[in-house]
């Protein structure tokens, strides 16, 4: 059983027996460096992954191989470096498609990723291993007691544990939150200047009066920002980014945007429900989180599942019976995706995410089409995470409107004083304004080490109580 | 000295009567808060203004928790928390909140102000402040913070008013220096407990009530003897503040025989080693002491090289024993600072201790307190 284990997961990822032979040395590898044992893996494939993801789609699995393979390229960034490849990395929210850019300029010589949430996310996901990494973090002085991010105690972590390289550039954002971009001073204080870094900082100044992508000089500097984030990586890399470069990143991430779209689409309003929200935020992700593998594993797991989604739609199958309450997500837990198993148990499915659904204002066209980068904070600015509150209240309600969830679950976010501390009052303005039920939960959504599964268990059996009553007292009226 | 304090602490008790009264008497009231929004402006505007110093009381960062995420910082949770339990006098009749935008805890909080319909300003302040483009950004923000005040009161500031109200401050900041210099001394004439309650008063008073105040206290103190037993552990204080009101910690070192000879804090206290250029145009004057060539705020980033830097420095000037770091309950950017400070301070044999405070000063809570404070004073003491 054990020697075959990560046989048996590769497979299970959907590795043609090609593929496998050739990748299975370097997943072994990978999973050493990441202490993923050989019973760790087994119980992933034979009970984590087919308790908590909708396996029976080809399209799923292949998007666990795409992660697969992302993990596998970010553990060998110090080979890499070694072979004089340069290394670039970023922290999230960011836009992709700078590093993206940065990846059609150097090709093979240049390597692009958010090594932290590759980690945290592919680890905790699939495995339910990160907590080795985010307890090593904690020895280092990222303290428990505090509340700081996973994702920034990871990037601490794998660095200390060699488990990746330090990078020629981290482009760290620090438009949304304090703690990621000083993540990387702290890096460079407590292990040397080795570890080098650029960062880009906006205050957050927005009224609520105003809208972030009408406000002009505002705007002009978040562009200029991002002007100096791509010099900062063309001088560290040696490979100058031109507009060529680009325009085929943005060209390549609108190609995905819309498929994934559809997919979304697709799945957000199947009755009987067809797939679980996590596996759309999952794919979704591809375009917020440089993948130094490309698109074309992940593009080919959304090609291949929205015409699974379609099959079933079509023959009026699904992962729960027809009329399953639905639950949207600030943003669905999918790292500790047995949450998502939670709510099926008690009768409900997890929808969409509102951090990765594009609003309408998002796929507006821009006020500034012959300028990129103004077009850039443009989009930016439309997003409602980077929103003040009231108008990250108005995206998600137009959201909500296109997705028609029958409630709104808030929260998971503990970790975060600005994309986490707003939202207790984002659920009062939701339920206010349009009288859906809309609950905050506080709790983690990268790291499930505080919350037990018994005491959330609780908490969400009595929110689908709640939403199963109200959708039936809707059937009877 | 102490008839001066008391009168001092009788008048800042007294403001926001007296604000209430200037309201009806038809002048705009403008609560602020940070070093990033010049007061001068405010008040060189004919218009009155009120600094948001508080901290101290576990009550307003509870109040804060229906609406905030439970993991913000006592002190800015004090800020909108003092609103919703009716604490703070002067908010519900200020004309304009304005708060500066420097990290997420203030960004956040400030939105529950909003939220509950404040005429709430920003400014904002960007972090990367060695960045040209930031320093022009903040430039631009103090230009339109100074559109907002001349709409609010209705006619033009005059940058002679700014200038003037300038050299006020840099005034009292001279008399803050003089008698802080005076704490580098074997044994100090002041506490700490009686040096950020004066700052604190300054910042509550005007200007040459804390001028007269000062020149008054400095005299008194300049041969007076020191407050401390000879030999007493020197101690420095740092972190983000020691809040107006917030004095129990300060009180319980002294009390165990230590001295607080210098702290090293980024709010609630007036930036008295940063004078403000009285020439030339007033928003770059402004702009430069303040944010391009000051010790760098925690948050600010790169900050924490020139900090240790700055902190070596002090720790030289008032020859420091040992150091409190004193820290805001989960307040993540300073409990990173701690993680390189202490390891860069434990190369330096400098003793330090980290205290967290959620303002949490009940009966309960003190014993352990003390007996921890006392114990790092009398380690320090051994160590001497």
């Amino acid at each position: 059983m054990a020697n075959d284990a990560n046989r048996e997961l590769l497979k299970l990822a959907a590795f043609d027996d090609e593929e496998l032979e050739a990748f299975l040395p370097r997943w072994k590898k990978t999973a050493e460096k990441l202490k993923l044992t050989d019973e760790i893996i087994d119980f992933s494939v034979n009970t984590y992954i087919p308790e908590n993801w909708d396996i029976k789609y080809l399209g799923v699995r292949k998007m666990l191989g795409a992660y697969l393979r992302e993990l596998a390229d970010i553990c060998s960034t110090p080979e890499l470096k070694e072979q004089g490849v340069k290394i670039v990395y970023g922290i999230l929210p960011a836009i992709a498609n700078y590093y993206y850019a940065a990846k059609n300029a150097g090709g093979d010589k240049i390597f692009i990723g958010f090594p932290d949430l590759m980690l945290v996310n592919t680890l905790n996901s699939f495995f339910h291993s990160a907590a080795p990494f985010l307890f090593e973090a904690e020895k280092y002085g990222f303290t428990y007691g505090c509340r700081h991010c996973p994702l920034n105690k990871m990037r601490v972590a794998a660095y200390v544990t060699g488990t990746i390289a330090a990078p020629d550039l981290i482009w760290s954002w620090g438009f949304n939150c304090d703690e990621g971009p000083k993540t990387d001073e702290m890096i460079q204080g407590i292990t040397g200047k080795q570890w080098k870094y650029h960062v880009s900082r906006v205050p957050h100044d927005s009224r609520f009066d105003e809208n972030e992508d009408m406000m002009e000089t505002r705007l002009k500097f978040m562009c200029d920002q991002m002007k100096l984030g791509v010099e900062a990586i063309s001088e560290a890399t040696g490979f100058a980014i031109s507009d060529e470069d680009m325009i085929a990143a943005n060209k390549d991430t609108g190609r995905i945007g819309f498929k994934v779209g559809m997919l979304t689409n697709l799945a957000t309003t199947a009755d009987p429900p067809v797939l679980g929200g996590e596996v759309l935020t999952m794919m979704q992700q591809v375009l917020t989180v440089p993948f130094n593998t490309g698109f074309s594993y992940m593009e080919e797991a959304i090609d291949i599942l929205t015409k699974e989604i379609k099959a079933c739609i079509k023959k009026g199958e699904g992962v729960m019976p027809k009329g399953t309450p639905r639950v949207g997500f600030y943003n669905v837990p999918f790292c500790v995706p047995w949450v998502g198993k939670f709510f099926r148990d008690n009768g409900v499915i997890i929808s969409f995410s509102h951090a990765l659904t594009l609003s309408k204002r998002q796929m507006s066209a821009s006020k500034y089409p012959d300028d990129p980068w103004m077009s850039a904070a443009e989009t930016w600015s439309r997003n409602g995470m980077c929103m003040n509150l009231n108008g990250e209240t108005t995206s998600i309600i137009e959201k909500i409107e296109a997705c028609h969830p029958d409630g709104m679950i808030l929260g998971f976010f503990d970790f975060d004083r600005w994309l986490g501390a707003q939202q207790k009052i984002i659920a009062k303005l939701v339920q206010d304004r349009i009288g859906l039920p809309s609950y905050y939960i506080e709790a983690d959504f990268w790291d499930d080490r505080d919350y037990s599964p018994e005491s959330l268990k609780t908490r969400i059996e009595s929110v689908c109580q709640i939403i199963n009553m109200r959708k039936a007292q809707e059937s009877e009226n | 000295m102490k008839e001066i304090l008391q009168g001092l602490d009788k008048l800042s008790s007294a403001r926001p009567l007296e604000l209430a009264k200037k309201k009806k008497e038809g002048k705009k009231i403008v609560e602020f808060f940070g070093d990033y929004v010049p007061e001068q402006w405010i008040n060189a505007a004919g218009a009155e203004s009120y600094l948001i110093c508080k901290g101290g009381d576990p009550q307003p960062p509870e109040a804060t928790l229906d609406y905030m995420l439970r993991f913000m910082n006592p002190l800015a949770a004090t800020m909108a928390g003092s609103y919703l339990l009716g604490l703070d006098a002067v908010m519900p009749i200020a004309d304009s909140v304005v708060i500066q935008q420097h990290d997420c805890h203030y960004g956040r909080m400030s939105e529950i102000l909003e939220y509950k319909g404040l005429p709430v300003f920003k400014v904002g302040v960007p972090a990367d402040y060695t960045v040209g483009i930031s320093q022009e950004y903040y430039r631009q923000e103090l230009r339109e913070f100074r559109e907002k005040l001349e709409e609010l009161v209705g006619h033009p500031i005059s940058d002679d008013a700014i200038r003037a109200n300038y050299a006020k401050t840099n005034q009292i900041n001279e008399l803050l220096r003089k008698i802080d210099e005076l704490r580098k001394q074997d044994n100090s004439p002041i506490t700490f407990s009686d040096f950020i309650r004066l700052n604190h008063y300054t910042l509550r008073v005007d200007y040459d009530t804390s001028i007269e105040a000062l020149t008054k206290i400095y005299a008194e103190l300049k041969n007076a003897p020191g407050v401390h037993k000879d030999g007493a552990p020197r101690i420095l204080i740092m972190g983000r503040a020691v809040a107006l009101g917030d004095y129990i910690v300060p009180s319980i070192i002294e009390n165990a025989g230590g001295s607080i000879v210098c702290e090293f804090l980024d709010e609630a206290i007036r930036p008295f080693r940063n004078d403000i250029s009285t020439e030339g145009d007033v928003i770059d004057a402004y702009a430069a002491a303040m944010y391009d060539n000051k010790v760098p705020q925690c948050i600010f980033q790169p900050a924490w090289d020139t900090r240790y830097v700055n902190l070596q420095k002090l720790i030289e000037e008032y020859r420091i024993d040992g150091i409190l770091w004193y820290q805001l309950a989960f307040d993540e950017i300073y409990d990173m600072e701690y993680t390189c400070l202490s390891k860069w301070l434990g190369e330096t044999k400098t003793p330090i201790m980290k205290l967290e405070t959620s303002y949490e000063y009940s009966r309960e809570a003190m014993a352990p307190l003390t007996t921890r404070l006392e114990s790092f004073v009398e380690s320090i003491k051994e160590a001497k």
